[in-house]
């Protein structure tokens, strides 16, 4: 599946709408879930890997956007950032506080993974549309070694934990620790 | 103590932190650790910040999904709920209070009667230990009459003593938040009930700082549903050392 480029398209002011929210303009929210939840819902799907699940961590995550959107600060980072930054971190925290690595090793997610979709967008032939959706992020993925690349997609896309990582990548639990430090301070390096 | 080792590391490990907070990495407790320090250290809160925008690309790998048709119906009955019962005034959250005259009404009489009486808790109990002690009077808002005695004299606890019996209606629960300088919300740190003393874990939470905030609020019954205080203000007082 090709990322959605059409996320890119900048004509909805998600900082205004966080402005608006802050003033309790119920209507800026509903326009912020209008335009977000789709792609919320899936990023949250992906984490917490349960349709019901992920429908309460967005109801909890548009509570606390709507809550805290006084909060929000432009000078920190863009308003759509803090918005998907609301919604994972709370799919992260609903999955990290139950502690689902045990019961989950299910076969058929780990072949449907961020690893896949990262491979399907990088054979997609358009030059133009990867560079959209990824820009120099996509460039400095492609730079790291393949099995560091798919560490840092599992964790951030499928919310897997180092010793998830471990499994889908078949490596030891310390090699993956030390191989998502190295790869983090590479990208680190790369988009300076 | 635990800043001191943070501040000396060098900036590629808070980075690399900052990263495996924002990749998803963390486990529960560490999660949590990052979060309490992310209100007072703001190198790693920038440096999270700094994650947040690079990696943020990424969410597009996730495949849309439509939501259910209630959803949306469910957040709008969630965010309704706390203005139906907001009793004070609205849009402003008393931890964003800065030394109002409230403050000042607090030193007076209720006050001076309460630290007499903190006092004789205080000597009443176990040996004194070497962490800096704490006490905080809460009192009610308007009559500013001492409601409860929140100590703090082991490490790692607090015990919250009632000075009185409060009326809660059936349908509502107490609540107890903390806040210290910097944090950017109030913490919870549980339900109370009426008249009965509790003990609350605080080591999750950065060290108590003199003058950090201490309230109790009328929430719906089971707590505030958005982790945020949203009921009216029953109790409230900041610490001071002894």
């Amino acid at each position: 599946m090709p990322p959605a480029a059409a996320l890119q398209d900048d004509a909805f002011d998600h900082d205004a709408a966080l402005q608006a929210c802050a003033r309790g303009d119920p209507q800026a929210l509903r326009s912020i879930y209008e335009r977000e939840t789709r792609y919320l819902l899936g990023v949250a799907l992906r984490i917490v890997r349960d349709r019901a699940t992920a429908e309460d961590v967005l109801h909890d995550a548009f509570v606390s956007i709507w809550e805290r959107a006084s909060s929000f600060d432009a000078s920190r980072g863009t308003g759509r950032g803090w918005i998907y930054s609301i919604v994972r971190h709370a799919a992260l925290n609903r999955v990290r506080n139950s502690a689902r690595e045990t019961v989950l090793d299910e076969p058929a997610t780990a072949h449907m993974d961020a690893q896949a979709a990262f491979a399907a967008w990088q054979e997609s032939g358009d030059e133009l549309a990867r560079q959209a959706a990824l820009g120099r992020l996509g460039h400095c993925l492609d730079g790291l070694e393949p099995a560091r690349r798919a560490c840092l997609l599992h964790a951030y896309v499928d919310g897997c934990t180092h010793s998830e990582i471990a499994e889908r990548v078949q490596a030891p639990l310390g090699t993956v620790k030390v191989w998502i430090q190295r790869a983090l301070r590479a990208l680190r390096e790369c988009m300076q | 103590m635990s800043g001191e080792t943070q501040q000396s590391l060098p900036p590629d490990d808070l980075h690399t932190q900052a990263g495996e907070y924002v990749l998803g990495t963390l486990n529960a407790n560490q999660r949590r650790s990052i979060e309490s320090r992310l209100t007072y250290e703001p190198a790693l809160r920038a440096a999270v910040d700094e994650w947040e925008q690079r990696l943020l690309p990424l969410t597009s790998l996730a495949e849309p999904i439509e939501p259910a048709a209630g959803l949306w119906q469910r957040i709008v009955a969630s965010i309704a709920q706390p203005k139906a019962t907001q009793v004070t005034a609205a849009k402003i959250h008393w931890w964003q209070w800065d030394s109002l005259s409230l403050w000042r009404g607090l030193t007076g009489t209720g006050f001076a009667a309460a630290a007499v009486l903190s006092a004789v808790l205080v000597a009443r109990e176990a040996p004194p230990p070497a962490a800096p002690r704490y006490f905080v009077v809460l009192a009610a808002p308007q009559s500013q009459s001492p409601g409860w005695l929140v100590q703090a004299q082991t490490e790692g606890r607090l015990r919250l003593v009632p000075l009185g019996t409060d009326n809660v209606p059936a349908e509502k629960s107490l609540q107890f938040w903390t806040k210290g300088d910097g944090w950017s919300a109030p913490v919870s740190l549980g339900l109370v009930k009426p008249g009965e003393a509790i003990e609350v874990p605080v080591d999750k939470l950065p060290p108590l700082q003199p003058n950090q905030l201490f309230e109790l609020t009328l929430e719906p019954y089971g707590g505030s549903p958005i982790g945020r205080p949203t009921g009216p203000i029953q109790f409230i007082g900041r610490a001071v050392k002894i």
